[in-house]
């Protein structure tokens, strides 16, 4: 039983299944996740824009806040047609700035083919989906150790990233899975203006011996934008947010970027099981983006940006029987250059300014107890210093995570 | 609870020092540098100069005595104050001047306050970019004519001005690499560019409202501040139009790169043919594209000063800042009866932003209240701007 619980609990929550492919064997999944977290405090406050210092910022990345919040709920149905032919479509929701921003949304709805066995080596899949290029960017808050998203993630690709494209690769033969991604734009950090989108190359390799185990890959995406909004706070209309007596509002600078995004990155995974009970694991990731465009505005506003940002982050964890501990340790450098008549105002306003030189880190002391089969408690401590200010806030959450059809039966291909 | 959370992510701290330092360069290429002191706050950014006419202080001053003197005019009765006064925010107080042969001029006379950082010069020419090109018109030009200075007369004028000792001195120094700026050829154009200088170096940014923006609450009054909230709200749309530290859309400054045109709307004042025109001559851009789609549409003003600055609209046909916000509230303006009979309301020129509004007395004074806080007293009193011919006043016109 001790032994079958850890051949589970090797996969989840660390391991991450943000793709999957359903076997012909049961051909119809239903997958339900559901992240809900309690955080002591707000990394701002209400009425404020959050702008890690030194860099653009978009898409979903929408800061922490405090009290009791769904972070994200997830229903995935998937179901293989054929031999070679398969489709997903899942919705989802994630915490916001408010209602309108955390509604449900449609993330996946994509075709799949496989040649020539019933997983590969070669899938072709198109429609809306997550990228692979980066296995941290597909996972959600129910497959990671830690409940945020990584901060490099958040800000040089939005969070969550969702977009309309087709995927050629080879899958997972001989531990080796490279392909290459084409997109439409929606995602930050590209727009699907007619010259905007994206696309990116991705190569890894995955080993999985009797103790050890470990993944390394590497990726290159490239990205496009005409005026590019953040839309998390400005793109359309902008008005003076009504704020209650004493407090204090101010419209947010809806600063456009238009240019190219070429982000490049790293990333390891290695998996020792010490004994049936303990399990150590190592995991991290380094990005590097070179941004090269202008930034300008509505009222003619323009200058030159050429930004070279890099970030990462590292987590040892240790898994004993439900339990595992982790810390994560993130840093992001930023390394921007602004020129032009209106430089000092657009940086600041689009928050390249850094003034002070900040360095944002954020560090992450996890704890996860799987409680149940399917739900899971979640601890944290974090002290965030992505912007000058440093934040301390505690964490519980509780995530559900479950195969609703057909029960328990495992019946479907995950990878990270 | 900081040293617990030391305590945990020390390790973690201690791996990430390696990594490189963060920073972000600046480089404005010069925009915020001027060797002329603007006397404005430096939250203003700078106007764009034309390189053939780079503003100096001497310049200024050159072009401040000329600006009053009336023996600019072909018969000495007239200078550019005649239709600019301090006290008025530099406009006259009527609804169309009057010129030196007694044509009456078809618009309004406009504020100079911050022309600097208009995109557009008059109320409905779309090619008037440049100041040196605007005083042109006014000094030579026969339709109107308004100082009447012509090809006949121009060194007469001339010979006037050349026997003020008090220019000999201001040319000398405002044009130091001419040898005789004042009596060689260049001398007209060198006026032209010292009253230009004297104009673009007009800054008016010291309202109560510039105040309350910079921090001072006290600065505005309650009404005022209701005004002000109405103002920038959805249900009134003003802002959409005058907008920013000009409240005009039409601005330009070293900092920005316009693409869009050059900012004219049609406010639904007249519709005399039930369609959109306008009564001749005073059909705005369409004067000088004539295209049907450029009928009505005039510059936005700034609001600076706007208190000041009555009759109102193109033509002087407003009254008072209240018959303003109504026409505003009703969707534009309906002409019962004249011989501009018509409903503006209908203008299929009209701008989208105007759609009528339900307002209260209340709210009206509000409004008021706001637009009379742009008011820069300062800028009215302030005797660099003033009369150089004349002693100076003890008249405070702050109230």
């Amino acid at each position: 039983m001790i032994r079958r619980l850890s051949a589970a609990l090797f996969l989840a929550p660390a391991t991450a299944s943000a793709h999957y492919i359903p076997s012909t064997d049961v051909p119809t999944t239903v997958d339900v996740g559901m992240v809900t977290t309690w955080r002591s405090s707000s990394l701002i406050n209400d009425y404020q824009y959050w702008q890690v210092p030194g860099t653009l910022m978009g898409g979903h990345a929408w800061p922490a806040e405090k009290g009791v919040e769904v972070d994200e709920m997830t229903l995935s149905l998937a179901h293989r047609l054929d031999q070679n032919l398969y489709g997903v479509v899942e919705v989802g929701s994630h915490a916001g700035d408010s209602d309108d921003h955390g509604g449900v949304e449609l993330e996946h709805a994509y075709v799949g083919w496989v040649c020539c066995s019933d997983y590969g080596p070669w899938v072709a899949e198109v429609g809306r989906m997550s990228a692979l290029f980066s296995p941290a960017l597909a996972e959600h808050a129910t497959q990671r150790l830690a409940s945020e998203a990584p901060l490099t993630l958040d800000v040089l690709f939005g969070r969550h990233f969702h977009d309309d494209g087709a995927r050629l690769w080879w899958h997972e033969t001989g531990g080796i899975s490279a392909g290459a991604e084409i997109w439409r734009g929606k995602a930050y950090p590209a727009t699907d203006t007619s010259d905007g989108g994206a696309w990116d190359v991705f190569a890894r390799y995955n080993w999985r011996g009797e103790r050890l185990s470990w993944e390394t890959g590497a990726w290159f995406y490239s990205a496009a934008a005409e005026a590019r909004a953040d839309h998390r706070y400005g793109g359309g209309h902008q008005h003076v947010p009504v704020a209650p007596p004493g407090e204090t509002a101010t419209a947010f600078s809806d600063i456009r970027f238009t240019g190219d995004s070429d982000i490049y990155g790293v990333h390891a995974r290695v998996n020792y099981r010490l004994s049936q009970d303990i399990t150590l694991a190592l995991d991290g990731e380094w990005i590097h983006a070179n941004l090269d465009g202008v930034l300008h505005d509505s009222i003619g506003r323009q200058a030159d940006l050429d930004g070279d940002q890099s970030g990462g982050w590292i987590q040892p964890s240790l898994r004993w029987r439900r339990h595992t501990f982790g810390v994560r340790a993130e840093y992001l450098t930023t390394d921007n250059t602004v020129v032009g008549p209106a430089a000092p105002q657009l940086a600041e306003e689009s928050g390249l300014a850094n003034p002070d030189d900040h360095d944002p880190r954020r560090f992450t002391v996890i704890w996860h107890w799987q409680w149940r089969d399917n739900i899971a408690l979640r601890a944290e401590a974090i002290r965030d210093e992505s912007l000058t200010e440093t934040d301390n806030r505690w964490t519980l959450g509780v995530i559900w995570r479950q195969r609703l059809w057909p029960g328990k039966t495992k019946s479907s291909h995950h990878h990270r | 609870m900081n040293r617990l959370f030391l305590a945990l992510v020390l390790p973690a701290s201690l791996l990430l020092s390696g990594c490189p330092d963060s920073s972000t360069g600046i480089d404005d290429q010069g925009a915020s540098v001027s060797d002329f002191d603007w006397h404005m706050p430096d939250w203003v950014p700078l106007p764009v100069e034309p390189d053939y006419n780079p503003i100096t202080e001497a310049k200024f001053q050159l072009g401040r005595y000329l600006f009053y003197d009336t023996d600019l005019s072909s018969d000495g009765s007239m200078s550019c104050e005649s239709c600019h006064q301090q006290d008025k925010a530099f406009t006259d107080g009527v609804a169309r001047p009057t010129g030196v042969t007694g044509m009456i001029h078809p618009r309004n006379s406009q504020s100079i306050a911050n022309a600097a950082w208009v995109r557009t010069l008059t109320w409905g020419n779309p090619t008037l970019t440049d100041i040196e090109q605007q005083i042109v018109i006014p000094l030579f030009g026969i339709d109107p004519v308004e100082m009447g200075v012509n090809e006949a007369n121009q060194d007469l004028v001339l010979s006037r001005l050349q026997r003020k000792t008090e220019y000999q001195t201001l040319f000398a120094e405002a044009f130091p690499d001419q040898s005789d700026p004042m009596y060689d050829e260049q001398a007209w154009q060198n006026i032209i560019h010292a009253l230009a200088s004297f104009v673009r170096g007009m800054t008016s940014f010291g309202s109560n409202y510039d105040l309350y923006t910079a921090g001072q609450s006290d600065a505005l009054s309650t009404s005022a501040k209701r005004g002000m909230n109405l103002f920038n709200s959805e249900k009134l749309e003003c802002f959409h139009c005058h907008e920013g530290y000009t409240l005009t859309a039409s601005v330009r400054d070293r900092r920005r790169t316009p693409n869009i045109p050059a900012p004219f709307f049609n406010t639904g004042l007249y519709n005399i043919d039930g369609i959109s025109a306008y009564p001749e001559p005073n059909t705005g851009k369409h004067e000088l594209t004539g295209k049907t789609s450029d009928m009505g549409l005039f510059r936005p003003q700034s609001l600076r000063n706007i208190a000041l600055t009555a009759p109102y609209n193109h033509d002087g046909s407003t009254a008072t800042l209240r018959e303003v916000i109504l026409n505003y509230a009703a969707g534009g303006r309906n002409i019962t009866s004249g011989p501009n009979t018509g409903d503006g309301r209908m203008n299929i020129n009209k701008d989208p932003f105007i759609v009528s509004f339900t307002i209260t007395e209340q709210e009206i004074e509000d409004v008021v209240a706001f637009l009379e806080s742009l008011t820069d007293y300062e800028f009215i009193n302030n005797p660099r701007y003033a009369n150089p011919w004349q002693p100076p006043k003890d008249q405070d016109l702050t109230p």
